[in-house]
C-alpha cells in the first residue's frame, strides 16, 4: 500500500516540531534552572555541561549548515554524523523482558552538538567544535529502580564521533555499531559502572521518513526545519546489566534519527511525547506540545504506522489525550504518569500508564523518559515510551 | 582557689613591688613579648607557607587518588583516549601544565592548567563547573580561551572578554579571558590562585605540547588500579596523588624546622630574662619576705606568690608578644615563601593565614617558659627564714658555692650536646636538641667562667687603674648572681650571632667558589622563564662567528622510584669539563664511565637525601621503561637543595626521545671579545621569533649571589631579633644590678668618689661584663657555626661547605657585646652618678 502523500508533510512536521521543541525546552529548562538558583538537593547546576551553552545563540544560526528543503536522503552516508549542523541525535528506547518474564525499559541516546560554527584551524587533535552527550537509562520495573548515566565528551582525537560506513558512532566505550546496510542490525553496547546494556536491534518494519521525504518543517521559514527519520519497530535481544546481575532479554525497540540547525519557539513550555507499539503490530507516535499559557499547540500531532510500514498522520483533533494521574519527583517536579488516549477513527481507547512513576533523568538537565504499558478498553494492548519535558 | 591564692596582704605587697619598679617590669615584659613574638611569627609564617602549599596542591589534585605522571616527553594523548575507549577507565582527567609570564605585568608568573572541563566534574568540581558558565565552544574550538579566579582578574585589572598577553618560552601569545570564576569552596578560591585554566587542546598549543599530556589524574579503586598498572606507557609512572604532594612538602620540612629552632632560641634568651627579673625581685625583697614570713605567711604562699607574679608577667608579656608576633609574621611570611620559592617550588599565595593553634602554642610556650624560669627564684624566696633578712653577701656567697655545681652541669650538658650532634645519624631533631644542650651548657658555664675571669683580672686591673679598677673587677664578681645571668644571656645571643654569621658566610663563600668554578662559558643563552629553545634559534646561535664551542643543557624531571628527580642533561665538549667539582669518585674514571658507559653523576644533596654513593645505581623511568644507571661520582653542587642527577647527552638520547635543549653556554674563540660575541649572538637571535636572554658568567654569578642573600634574609632577621632579646636582657640585668647597688654606690659617693668616677666605675663594670661575654661567646659561636655547617645544614639540605671564619665577624660580635652592655648600662650609670648619696642610702 502506498503512503498517503496528503498526510506525509503533516507527519513530518509533527516530528520536526518535536525535534525543535526538544532543543527549545532544553534551553528553557536550563535557563529556568540557572535562574531559579539550584532548587534541587543534588546535581547542582554547575555539575556538567550547560546545554544553553551548546545551543547558545539560537537566534543566530549563521555559519551552520541549514536544512532548507526536501532533499533525497542518501544512505548509508546519512546514518553517520552531520557535523556542520548544530545538533543531531541517535535515539533508541525499548521494552524488554528476561527469561523470567521480568520487565525492563531502556533508553540510549547519543547527542551531537556543534558548539562553534566557524572554528579556526587548530594544531591540537583534541581541539574541536563537536561535543557529544550520551544518556543511558534502565528501568527495572520489578524492583522499582530507575538507573541512569550521562556523559559529555568532546568529539575529537577519537574520544567520541561517528562514521557512516561501516556504521559506528560512539562516546568513549558507549557505542552503536551497525552491521550491514542502513545501520541495521544495530548493536548497542553501553557498559558503565554497575549498569550497562548490550543489545542488538533488527528492523521489523522499514525505516520511515518523517516530513517530506525526511524534510521536516517547523515553521513558515524554509530554513526552520530538520532531517528526520525513524525505525518504529525493532526486534531487540541481548543483555542488560543492573548492579552485578546480567539479564538476557528480548523485546522491541524504537529508533529516531534527526539533525538540523533549528530556531526554537519561544512560547513552547515543553511536551508530552509517546511512542506506542501495539500487539496488532500497529505503532503510534503522538505528542502534545504544551505552550506557556497551558494550552496545547495546534502543531501537536502524531503518526500511525501500519504493520506493513505505511504511515499516516494523526492530527491533533483525531486524538484525545488526557492525563489521569500525577507523580511528584524528589526535586518537586510534578509529572503526569497515566493517561487516557482515544483514537475513535482507529477504534482505539487506550490507558497509558508508566510501568513505574520514578523515571526521571537527573543529569545536566532534568526530564522524564520512561517505559509505559498500554492496556486497552478497546483495541489491542501494547508497550511504549513517554517523554515529558518542561515540567 | 582560696587555698591556692596567697593572702591579700602578700598579693598587695607583690603588686606594689612590681608597680614601683616599672623599668624592671617593663623590660621583663618586653623580653617575654619579643621571645613569644618571634616564636609565634615564625610559626605563623611556616604555617602560612605550608597552608599555601597544601591549598594549591589540594585544589589542583582535587579528588584524584592516583596520577600517571609523564617523563620529559609527556604521555601520548592517544594513550588516554585508548584508556577511555577501550577500558572505560573513569573518572580520569588529562592535564597539561606549565608556567607562563605576564610581560605587561612585571613578569608575574601564572600556572597554566590545561584540562578537559568535561572530565573535571568527578575530579576538580570547581573546574568542572566552568561548563555551566562559559560557552563551551569558546573553550573547545578556540585556542585562546582562558578562565581565572574572579579575584585574580580583579587583581590584574581584567574583565571577562579582555585580551591577556602571556609569554611562554620567549614567545608572546594573546589569550582571551572568558570568565572569572568564584568557587564556593575556600580551598578552590585560594588554591586556584594564579592558575590560568584552559582547555587541554589550547594548553597543548600554548605550551607546544601537541599530542602530549603531562599527567592523567584518576580516581581508582582496587580493580581499576590493577587494570591501569598493566597499561602504563613507557616513561610514565603511576603515583598516589597525596604521596606525590607529601614528597614535595617534605622538601621544605628541614627548612621550616630550622626556622623553628631559631625562633626557640629567641625564647630561650627571653627565659634568661625572666629568671633574672624574678631572682632580682626576690633578692631585693628579702627583708619584706622575711617580715611576711614572720607574720605567718607560709612558705607555700611565698612560693605561689612569686609564681603568680611570673604568671602575670608571662601572661601580659605573652599577650603583647602575640600581637607583636602577628605583626612580625606579616613580614616573615613573605620572606619564608620567597625562600621556599627560591629553594624549592613556586608558591602562589603569600598571605598570612592565622592558625589559632599557632597562637595557642606561642601562648603556652611564653607563659610556661616564664613560670619555669621563675621556679628557682621562687624556691629561693621560700628559703628566706622568718624575721631574718639574709645579707646580700651571704646570698652571693651561697651562690658562689653553686659554682662547682654549675660548672659540672654545664660541662655535662655541653658534652651531651656534642654527642647528640656528632652521633645521631641522619635525623635533624636530635641534632637540634644537641645544639640547644650545647647552648645551655655554655650558658651554665658563664657564671663560673665570669667568676674565674674577674678574680684573675682584679690584680691586673688594680695594677693599671688603681682601686677603681680593682673595684670594677671585684664588683662584677661580687654580684655574680646578677652579672652571671646577664652575661649568660648576652653570651648566648652573641654566640648565636657569631654562629649564624659564620655559617651564612661560609655558605656564601662556598657557593661563590662553586659558581666561579662552574661558570666557565662566556655567554649563557636561555629562554626567559625556562623551557626549550627553538631549534632554529639554536642553529643560528651556534653558527655565529667567534664561537669556539658551546655546551648544551637540558633540564627535565623524570621518575626515580618514589620521587621525581631533577635530571640535568649536559652536552659538554672536553674543555668545559673542568666545571665539575668532584666530592666523591675518581674524576678520570668517573668521566670515562659518564661518557662511555652511560653512568651518571649525582649532586651532593641528591646523594644525601637518597642515600646514594659512588658505585650505587639510580633507577630512572626512561622512555623505554625503568633503567638503572650507575653512579660514577658525587658532585659538589649548590644549585638546588633537592639535588639532581647529571647525565651525558648521549646517554639521555639513548633512553629518551627528547632532542630539546634549554640553554647554551657559549665559549668565545681566542681573541674574541665577550661583548662583541654577545652582540653578535643577540642580533642572530633577533632573526628568529623566540625571545632569548643572554647573560655573561659575571651576571649569572651576581644574580645567583643576590638570590642567595635573599634566601638568607629570614635567617639574618631572626639573628637580629635574638640580639634584640639579648640586649633587652642585659639592659634589665644591669639595671637591676645598679639599682640594687644604690646603697653601695651611695656609700662610695659619701666617702668622696665623684659622680664622674662613679659613672666610670659603673660603665667599666658593664663594659667588663660585655667584653667577657663577647669573649665567652666566641668559642660557643664557633662551635655553633661548626654544628650548623657540619651537622644541621648537612642534614637539612645535604650541602657540605667549608668552615670559613672571617675574623671580622668575630670582631663585630665582640663589639656588639660591648656596645650592648654599654648601652644597657648607660641609664643605670647616669642615674647612679646623679643620685644624692643621702637619698640613695635611705632607699630600701
Amino acid at each position: 500500500m502506498a503512503t498517503d502523500p496528503e498526510h506525509r508533510p503533516i507527519g513530518r512536521r509533527m516530528r520536526w516540531q518535536l525535534g525543535i521543541t526538544v532543543a527549545a525546552v532544553l534551553v528553557v529548562l536550563l535557563l529556568l534552572r540557572m535562574w531559579s538558583g539550584g532548587d534541587d538537593t543534588e546535581a547542582p547546576d554547575d555539575d556538567g555541561f550547560d546545554v544553553t551553552g551548546a545551543l547558545s545563540g539560537e537566534e543566530d544560526a549563521a555559519g551552520f549548515a541549514r536544512v532548507t528543503g526536501p532533499e533525497p536522503l542518501s544512505f548509508p552516508e546519512d546514518h553517520g554524523p552531520h557535523p556542520d549542523y548544530r545538533h543531531e541525535w541517535w535515539y533508541v528506547t525499548g521494552n524488554v523482558r528476561d527469561a523470567d518474564d521480568r520487565h525492563f525499559g531502556f533508553q540510549v541516546t547519543l547527542f551531537r552538538f556543534n558548539v562553534a560554527a566557524d572554528p579556526p584551524e587548530r594544531e591540537a587533535a583534541l581541539a574541536t567544535n563537536q561535543l557529544w552527550m550520551g544518556h543511558l537509562a534502565i528501568t527495572d520495573t520489578e524492583s522499582g529502580a530507575f538507573h541512569h548515566r550521562e556523559r559529555f565528551v568532546r568529539g575529537a582525537a577519537g574520544l567520541a564521533g561517528g562514521v557512516a560506513d561501516p556504521f559506528r558512532i560512539w562516546i568513549e566505550d558507549w557505542e552503536m555499531t551497525g552491521d550491514g546496510e542502513d545501520m541495521m542490525p544495530l548493536r548497542l553496547d553501553f557498559p558503565d559502572d554497575d549498569l550497562g546494556l548490550d543489545i542488538t536491534l533488527k528492523p521489523r518494519k522499514p525505516l520511515v521518513l518523517q516530513g517530506e521525504d525526511g524534510y521536516s518543517r517547523k515553521g513558515p521559514e524554509p530554513g526552520n526545519a530538520s532531517r528526520y527519520y525513524s525505525y518504529t519497530r525493532l526486534a531487540a535481544s541481548g543483555e542488560l546489566m543492573v548492579g552485578d546481575t546480567t539479564h538476557g532479554v528480548t523485546g522491541q525497540a524504537w529508533m529516531d534519527r534527526e539533525w538540523g540547525t533549528s530556531t526554537l519557539s519561544e512560547d513552547q513550555a515543553g511536551w508530552d511525547w509517546f511512542s506506542i507499539q501495539m500487539e496488532d503490530d500497529r505503532d503510534i507516535m503522538f505528542y502534545h506540545l504544551r505552550r506557556n499559557d497551558g494550552s496545547i499547540d495546534p502543531l501537536s500531532k502524531g503518526l500511525l504506522v501500519e504493520p506493513d510500514g505505511d504511515a499516516r498522520v494523526l492530527s491533533l483533533d483525531e486524538v484525545e489525550l488526557e492525563a489521569q494521574r500525577h507523580w511528584e519527583s524528589g526535586g518537586g517536579t510534578r509529572y503526569p504518569v497515566a493517561w487516557r488516549m482515544q483514537v475513535p477513527n482507529e477504534g482505539l481507547d487506550l490507558r497509558l500508564e508508566a510501568v513505574m512513576d520514578g523515571q526521571e533523568l537527573r543529569g545536566a538537565f532534568r526530564y522524564w523518559e520512561g517505559a509505559i504499558r498500554i492496556t486497552a478498553e478497546e483495541g489491542p494492548d501494547g508497550v511504549g515510551y513517554a517523554e515529558l519535558t518542561g515540567y | 582557689m582560696a587555698l591556692l591564692l596567697p593572702r591579700s596582704l602578700l598579693l598587695r605587697a607583690s603588686l606594689r613591688y612590681l608597680w614601683r619598679h616599672p623599668w624592671q617590669l617593663g623590660l621583663a615584659l618586653l623580653g617575654v613579648a619579643i621571645g613569644v613574638a618571634v616564636v609565634v611569627a615564625v610559626d605563623l609564617a611556616n604555617q602560612s607557607a605550608s597552608r599555601a602549599f597544601t591549598l594549591s596542591t589540594e585544589a589542583l589534585t582535587g579528588q584524584s587518588t592516583h596520577q600517571v605522571v609523564a617523563g620529559p616527553e609527556g604521555i601520548p594523548e592517544d594513550w588516554y583516549v585508548g584508556l577511555r575507549r577501550e577500558h572505560g577507565l573513569r573518572p580520569s582527567a588529562p592535564v597539561v601544565e606549565g608556567f607562563v609570564r605576564l610581560p605587561e605585568r612585571d613578569d608575574h608568573s601564572l600556572r597554566v592548567l590545561g584540562v578537559d572541563v568535561f572530565a573535571e566534574a568527578g575530579m576538580r568540581p570547581a573546574i568542572g563547573a566552568i561548563t555551566g558558565r562559559v560557552p563551551v565552544g569558546e573553550l573547545l574550538a578556540y585556542p585562546d580561551g582562558a578562565v581565572m579566579l574572579a579575584s585574580d582578574l580583579a587583581r590584574l585589572g581584567l574583565e571577562p572578554g579582555d585580551p591577556l598577553t602571556v609569554r611562554h618560552r620567549g614567545r608572546d601569545h594573546t589569550l582571551r579571558v572568558l570568565e572569572g570564576m568564584t568557587p564556593q569552596r575556600e580551598l578552590d578560591a585560594t588554591g586556584l590562585r594564579d592558575v590560568l585554566i584552559m582547555d587541554v587542546a589550547a594548553a597543548q598549543e600554548l605550551l607546544s605540547r601537541e599530542g602530549r599530556l603531562d599527567r592523567v589524574d584518576f580516581v581508582l579503586d582496587e580493580r581499576r588500579l590493577a587494570v591501569l598498572s598493566e597499561l602504563l606507557p613507557d616513561g610514565a609512572r603511576l603515583v598516589e596523588a597525596d604521596q606525590r604532594a607529601a614528597s614535595l612538602a617534605q622538601m621544605t620540612d628541614a627548612f621550616q624546622l630550622n626556622l623553628q629552632a631559631f625562633s626557640l632560641l629567641a625564647l630561650v634568651v627571653g627565659a634568661f630574662l625572666i629568671y633574672n627579673t624574678m631572682t632580682f625581685s626576690v633578692v631585693q625583697r628579702r627583708q619584706l619576705l622575711g617580715m611576711l614570713r614572720a607574720t605567718g605567711t607560709t612558705r607555700g604562699e611565698v612560693f605561689r606568690v612569686i609564681l603568680l607574679e611570673a604568671a602575670v608577667i608571662g601572661g601580659v608579656g605573652t599577650t603583647a608578644g602575640l600581637l607583636l608576633g602577628l605583626a612580625l609574621a606579616t613580614v616573615l611570611v613573605d620572606l619564608v615563601t620567597r625562600t621556599i620559592d627560591d629553594l624549592y617550588f613556586a608558591l602562589a599565595i603569600r598571605e598570612l593565614s592565622v592558625d589559632p593553634a599557632s597562637l595557642l602554642r606561642g601562648a603556652a610556650l611564653g607563659i610556661g617558659m616564664t613560670i619555669v624560669a621563675a621556679l628557682a627564684p621562687a624556691r629561693e624566696a621560700t628559703a628566706i627564714p622568718p624575721r631574718a633578712a639574709l645579707s646580700r653577701s651571704f646570698l652571693e656567697h651561697r651562690r658562689r658555692r653553686w659554682l662547682p655545681l654549675l660548672t659540672v652541669a654545664g660541662v655535662v650538658l655541653g658534652a651531651l650536646g656534642v654527642v647528640l650532634l656528632a652521633a645521631t645519624g641522619e635525623r635533624l631533631t636530635p641534632a637540634f636538641a644537641g645544639l640547644f644542650a650545647l647552648i645551655l651548657g655554655m650558658a651554665l658555664l658563664v657564671p663560673p667562667l665570669l667568676s674565674l675571669s674577674v678574680r684573675l683580672l682584679a690584680p691586673v686591673l688594680g695594677a693599671t687603674a688603681g682601686y677603681l679598677g680593682r673595684m670594677t673587677a671585684r664588683g662584677v664578681g661580687a654580684s655574680l648572681s646578677r652579672t652571671g645571668v646577664a652575661a649568660a644571656a648576652l653570651t648566648v645571643a652573641v654566640s648565636a650571632v657569631i654562629g649564624v654569621g659564620v655559617m651564612v658566610d661560609s655558605f656564601r663563600t662556598t657557593f661563590a667558589d662553586w659558581l666561579d668554578a662552574t661558570l666557565h662559558a662566556d655567554v649563557y643563552v636561555s629562554v626567559p622563564g625556562g623551557g626549550a629553545m627553538e631549534p632554529d634559534q639554536r642553529q643560528r646561535l651556534e653558527g655565529v662567528e667567534g664561537v669556539d664551542f658551546v655546551t648544551r643543557s637540558r633540564f627535565v624531571r623524570v621518575g626515580a622510584g618514589d620521587h621525581d628527580a631533577r635530571l640535568r642533561v649536559f652536552d659538554i665538549p672536553t674543555p668545559a669539563e673542568e666545571g665539575f667539582r668532584f666530592r666523591a669518585g675518581d674524576p678520570d674514571r668517573a668521566w670515562r664511565a659518564y661518557r662511555d658507559a652511560g653512568a651518571v653523576f649525582v649532586t651532593e644533596p641528591y646523594a644525601w637525601h637518597h642515600g646514594i654513593a659512588v658505585g650505587d645505581t639510580v633507577t630512572l623511568s626512561t622512555a623505554r621503561g625503568e633503567r638503572p644507571f650507575p653512579v660514577a661520582a658525587v658532585l659538589y653542587d649548590y644549585g638546588t637543595s633537592e639535588g639532581a642527577v647529571i647525565m651525558g647527552r648521549q646517554t639521555y638520547d639513548n633512553h629518551w626521545d627528547d632532542p630539546a635543549v634549554d640553554s647554551l653556554g657559549v665559549y668565545a674563540g681566542d681573541g674574541v671579545s665577550t661583548e662583541g660575541l654577545r652582540e653578535r649572538l643577540q642580533s642572530a637571535a633577533a632573526e628568529g621569533e623566540q625571545l632569548l636572554q643572554f647573560q655573561s658568567n659575571r651576571e649569572i654569578r651576581t644574580l645567583s649571589l643576590e638570590i642567595f642573600d635573599q634566601t638568607f634574609t629570614i635567617t639574618q632577621v631572626l639573628r637580629m631579633l635574638a640580639v634584640l632579646v639579648a640586649v633587652t636582657g642585659v639592659l634589665s640585668a644591669l639595671l637591676a644590678l645598679s639599682l640594687e647597688r644604690a646603697r653601695e654606690y651611695a656609700v662610695l659617693r659619701a666617702v668622696g668618689v665623684t659622680p664622674r668616677e662613679l659613672g666610670g666605675l659603673v660603665t667599666a663594670q658593664n663594659a667588663l661584663v660585655g667584653v667577657l661575654s663577647g669573649l665567652f661567646a666566641m668559642p660557643l659561636g664557633l662551635g655553633l657555626a661548626a654544628a650548623l655547617i657540619l651537622v644541621i645544614n648537612q642534614r637539612s639540605f645535604g650541602w657540605s661547605m667549608d668552615l670559613a671564619v672571617d675574623p671580622w665577624i668575630l670582631l663585630q660580635a665582640l663589639g656588639l657585646a660591648l656596645v650592648a652592655a654599654l648601652v644597657a648600662g648607660l641609664y643605670p650609670a647616669w642615674r647612679m652618678a646623679r643620685t644624692t648619696p643621702a637619698l640613695a642610702m635611705k632607699e630600701d
